[in-house]
């Protein structure tokens, strides 16, 4: 039996790059080249907690989790699921994993067959990883329902008689049939109204509550991290820069990056106006060719010649607070 | 203040394959000179319709307008002819979208998709209606005997010298670095921020007293929207002109906003200056939006969900669109809908909690 | 329609038919080709017990006056070997009916398979696929029809393989197409994460997804065969006299439009009905479909 204490999912120097072209082009100029989406990151999921990974475009979190989860095959680096390395499964182990690790997607509409009814989506987990009678099947189906939120009707609807809301609902609600020990939701809540959005959280809070789930939150949205989140882990072009305890990560925010983007997400409060006074040049660096060594350093009000030169690691700064930045000092 | 914009009880229907649906009902505001105003709401609640409507942009057979006008500066839009209202569009009032990359036309560079807006301005400045006539506003204001149509320049060689300083300056305008180098980039080549300054660049390059933005900054990430956001009220005072931002996200109107107008499924349900919204909202709906935007931990504060779902536009029900959600419902809300009343001074709410 | 659609098959069938209520045209559609379908076994049936539902033997000439303009005892009149056109027409349904239900059933089927698993597969399998389905695209009709007729001699029976080789690419590519669409759906990737391998999936989630779009270009071409079949009859190298075909009996008759006009005009109006019948149908069909 894993202990309490160990991470339900461990990271280590994970790398997930994409070859420029494929196919076959005899006028390319030699040298490979490739989009470098995850670069070298490592960290560690704690159990029935959340975790954000928050980024813009171009940081890596969706690559990251579509590696995590054995989507996309890692270049280098190692996975490991409660302890045991996943990074290199064959097929019949991946079902194992996947009774135990499940996805919920961020586009509702595209999430569910539109030709099949509700209870099929729903039971799919079931009846491709687990197995079991007709009708212990359907009885799963229903609980899984039940937790949701939706009435037991809706199994026999088609996805096209659902709103938004109700979609998202039901894709947590496959996610989760199987029991699932960790859930990695990327953006589960970005394609959805603000009032949609508020029930879908609260409905991720009390199905973490009820069923001991760890998730994995991928998300751009400051305000969502915050609210949902334990550990907080920001991600630029590739790398983390910060990791740490959300209270602490987002009062006391110490990577300039960090900074920088908590200062330009949008407070609900026309008395903070903190918006119009953020000042943050440049744009995210390509991910084929990123800058030399820290790759925020073309944008960095801290920025001197060893940024250049070498891609800082990540330092604890305080328990459990890590950042990568050479002068980290100097955002104290 | 002056007042710019006046909507007067516009309604709208959409023709759809299941029913009429009414996208706008009986939708009233007024936009005053030099403000932000916020159109704020969800899904369906009729806030793209009015900036469609607005523009004259309204998808031609499939929506109508039923009741209502469109004041512009004592002209009302909805009563003129194509040909007229194509005067207005553009010129006084500009548009920028959501989605920038559908926006600009993918085969043109970008200096020229701006030059083509400078010349339609200055053409319609010299009185041409025909914007076919290029070659003559080219001939006449800048001294060129090129022909070519704006989209076929070879920006480094046939654009004139004088063009292209206007296009550059278009570009420094919204704060591009790098203008000279960019207007010889096709749109695919540049990030999401900078085709929005792009797209803004031109509908400013019309100098318009009204710029409409659906969702300019919903597709953008949270750093280029500071950056985007923070352009266009700096830009309000540089060019005088007003905005009308569309929007779902609370939090961005309360950063930018002078004044928030809310909508749900059609109406208008509260409209106030921005200090007042966020201090006293009035409309349970608003009430519900606020408390729907997590602002803390989940142990902090109480993320309180609206419970229930949006109406129907085509099944709308009688009396107040909001009864079947709102926690404060009383008995003439399910008969009778509530009108806009002014409950305070300049603060606006259509719910029978205030009256009437 | 109903939503609680559970599998018996009689709920169904009823369900099926209150679908095609919903829209006239989707009721105009199916009308004609039931009419044609019914019709087409009817002669098949017929022939078969020996009987003959027609009112005249169509191959039998001079049963009336030959050249003679439409009448009560020769609906459709005769042709100049006295043969009645109406008889001619409907026994000819089965073959121009059937030749192109199986033509474009196979090609639907064939098509529809071989370009789905090659854009689901991807890489390299892809490629060579739709090199192969190049290959076929490329034949000209007529010269493969006139190649095996040569070697295999001519016939009915020829021609439709002839039609069945030539018509499976644009299924392809179609199907193709839209696989590439549907494969990039998260359900797709969800029937993963589900456990489901590649084949599974294809089955149960693209196949029905694409079956539809296939379904209503197939229902379009059936009258597209009927015409490419009737010009490969008019060449003498499917269905030959003193048999009928509708196509074939347009191209013969068609110097007699002024004078004699009751016979390419009637065929010609069947060929018409078939076509616009069909696609009436594959158009209401996928309008009812779409609004599940």
């Amino acid at each position: 039996m894993a202990s309490e204490e160990q991470p339900i999912l461990q990271v280590e120097n994970l790398k997930k790059y994409f070859p420029l072209s494929e196919g076959f082009n005899p006028f390319s100029r030699g040298g490979k080249k490739n989009v470098k989406a995850v670069d070298g990151v490592s960290f560690s999921l704690p159990r029935k907690k959340t975790t954000a990974v928050v980024g813009e475009s171009g940081s890596g979190k969706t690559t990251l989790a579509r590696t995590v989860t054995l989507a996309d095959i890692a270049t280098s680096g190692k996975i490991l699921f409660e302890g045991a390395e996943i990074s290199r499964k064959k097929k019949s182990r991946k079902k194992e994993l996947y009774r135990n690790m499940q996805f919920v997607f961020q586009d509702p509409d595209s999430s569910l067959d539109p030709r099949a009814k509700v209870k099929v989506s729903i039971s799919e987990p079931l009846r491709g990883l687990v197995g079991g009678t007709k009708s212990a099947v359907e009885e799963q189906v229903f609980q899984s329902l039940d937790a949701v939120g939706l009435p037991r009707e809706y199994a026999e609807r088609y996805p096209a008689s659902l709103s938004g809301g109700e979609k998202q609902r039901v894709a947590i609600a496959r996610a989760i049939v199987t029991h699932p020990k960790l859930v990695i939701l990327d953006e589960p809540t970005s394609a959805l109204d603000a009032s949609v959005q508020a029930q879908i959280l609260k409905l991720l809070l009390d199905l973490q509550e009820q069923y001991s789930l760890s998730y994995m939150l991928i998300t751009h949205n400051i305000a969502v991290a915050r609210y949902l989140s334990d550990f907080i882990l920001v991600m630029y072009a590739g790398n983390i820069a910060e990791y740490g305890p959300t209270k602490a990560v987002l009062a006391k925010p110490r990577h300039p990056y960090t900074i920088a983007m908590i200062a330009s997400a949008p407070e609900p409060d026309p008395w903070k106006r903190n918006l119009l006074s953020v000042e943050i040049k440049g744009e995210v660096p390509s991910a084929i060719n990123p800058p030399s060594g820290c790759k925020f350093h073309p944008r960095c009000p801290y920025a001197e010649k060893i940024c250049t030169e070498v891609n800082p690691p990540l330092e604890e700064i305080a328990p459990g607070h890590f950042v990568a930045c050479h002068f980290v000092e100097k955002t104290a | 203040m002056d007042e710019l914009l006046k909507v007067d009880g516009l309604t709208v229907e959409y023709n759809t394959s299941l029913g009429r649906a009414k996208a706008l009902d009986n939708a009233s505001l007024t936009i005053e000179q030099n403000k932000l105003i916020c159109v704020v709401g969800e899904s369906g609640c009729g806030k793209s319709t009015l900036a469609l409507a607005i523009m004259g942009l309204l998808p031609r057979g499939v929506a109508r307008t039923t009741t209502g006008s469109i004041g512009y500066h004592s002209t009302d839009l909805n009563s003129l002819d194509e040909d007229k209202r194509r005067e207005y569009r553009g010129t006084e009032i500009g548009m920028i979208f959501q989605e920038p990359l559908t926006s600009l036309n993918p085969v043109y560079r970008v200096g020229d998709q701006i030059a083509e807006a400078i010349l339609v301005r200055v053409a319609r400045e010299q009185g041409m209606k025909d914007t076919a006539a290029r070659s003559d506003v080219m001939q006449k204001t800048y001294n060129s005997r090129s022909a070519a149509k704006p989209s076929r320049f070879r920006i480094r060689r046939r654009m004139p010298e004088a063009l292209r300083k206007e296009v550059i300056e278009a570009l420094k305008l919204v704060r591009m670095p790098d203008p000279e180098e960019i207007i010889g980039r096709y749109p695919f080549e540049l990030s999401g921020g900078m085709r929005q300054r792009v797209m803004i660049a031109m509908a400013l390059a019309e100098k318009p007293s009204l710029l409409v933005a659906d969702e300019p900054t919903t597709a953008l990430d949270v750093t280029t929207q500071a950056q985007v956001l923070k352009l266009m009220r700096e830009l309000m005072k540089d060019v005088n002109a007003s905005i009308l931002l569309i929007t779902h996200d609370m939090a961005v109107a309360a950063q930018v906003a002078d004044q928030i107008v809310v909508m749900y499924a059609g109406d208008i349900v509260e409209d106030a200056s921005v200090f007042d919204l966020f201090s006293e909202p009035l409309h349970p709906y608003t009430k519900g939006l606020l408390s729907c935007i997590p602002t803390g931990t989940k142990d902090d504060a109480e993320l309180v969900p609206i419970k229930g779902r949006l109406p129907d536009n085509r099944n709308l029900p009688v009396g107040c669109k909001f009864a079947a959600r709102c926690p404060y419902v009383m008995d003439v809300c399910t008969k009778k809908r509530p009108g806009l009343i002014e409950a305070k001074p300049g603060h606006k709410v259509a719910c029978f909690l205030f009256g009437q | 329609m109903s939503n609680l659609n559970t599998s018996r098959a009689s709920t169904r069938v009823r369900s099926f038919f209150r679908m095609i209520r919903t829209s006239k045209g989707l009721t105009l559609g199916f009308i004609i080709v039931a009419f044609f379908l019914l019709t087409s076994i009817a002669v098949v049936v017929s022939g078969l017990l020996g009987a003959r539902i027609t009112p005249y033997d169509p191959i039998k000439q001079f049963v009336g006056p030959a050249m003679s303009g439409p009448s009560w005892s020769h609906l459709f009149g005769t042709d100049k070997l006295g043969r009645d056109v109406f008889s001619e027409i409907i026994s000819a349904m089965p073959t121009d009916i059937g030749v192109s239900l199986a033509v474009v059933s196979v090609a639907f089927i064939a098509g529809g398979l071989i370009g789905s698993i090659a854009a689901f597969k991807g890489g390299l399998f892809d490629e060579t696929l739709m090199r192969v389905t190049d290959l076929f695209f490329a034949l000209p009709a007529l010269v493969l029809a006139l190649v095996i007729a040569v070697i295999l001699g001519p016939g009915t029976l020829n021609m439709t393989f002839v039609l069945m080789i030539i018509w499976w690419p644009t299924y392809a590519r179609l199907a193709r197409g839209e696989t590439l669409k549907v494969a990039h759906q998260n359900y797709i990737e969800a029937a993963r994460f589900s456990g489901l391998g590649s084949i599974r999936i294809l089955f149960r989630h693209v196949l029905p997804n694409i079956f539809f779009i296939l379904l209503v270009y197939a229902t379009l071409d059936v009258g597209t065969v009927v015409l490419v079949f009737s010009s490969l009859s008019y060449l003498g190298l499917a269905v030959t006299p003193p048999n009928v075909d509708w196509g074939q009996m347009v191209n013969l008759y068609q110097d007699n439009l002024l004078s004699a006009p009751w016979l390419p005009l009637f065929p010609g109006f069947i060929i018409a009905l078939g076509v616009i019948g069909f696609s009436v149908f594959g158009d209401g069909l996928r309008d009812a479909l779409e609004l599940r």
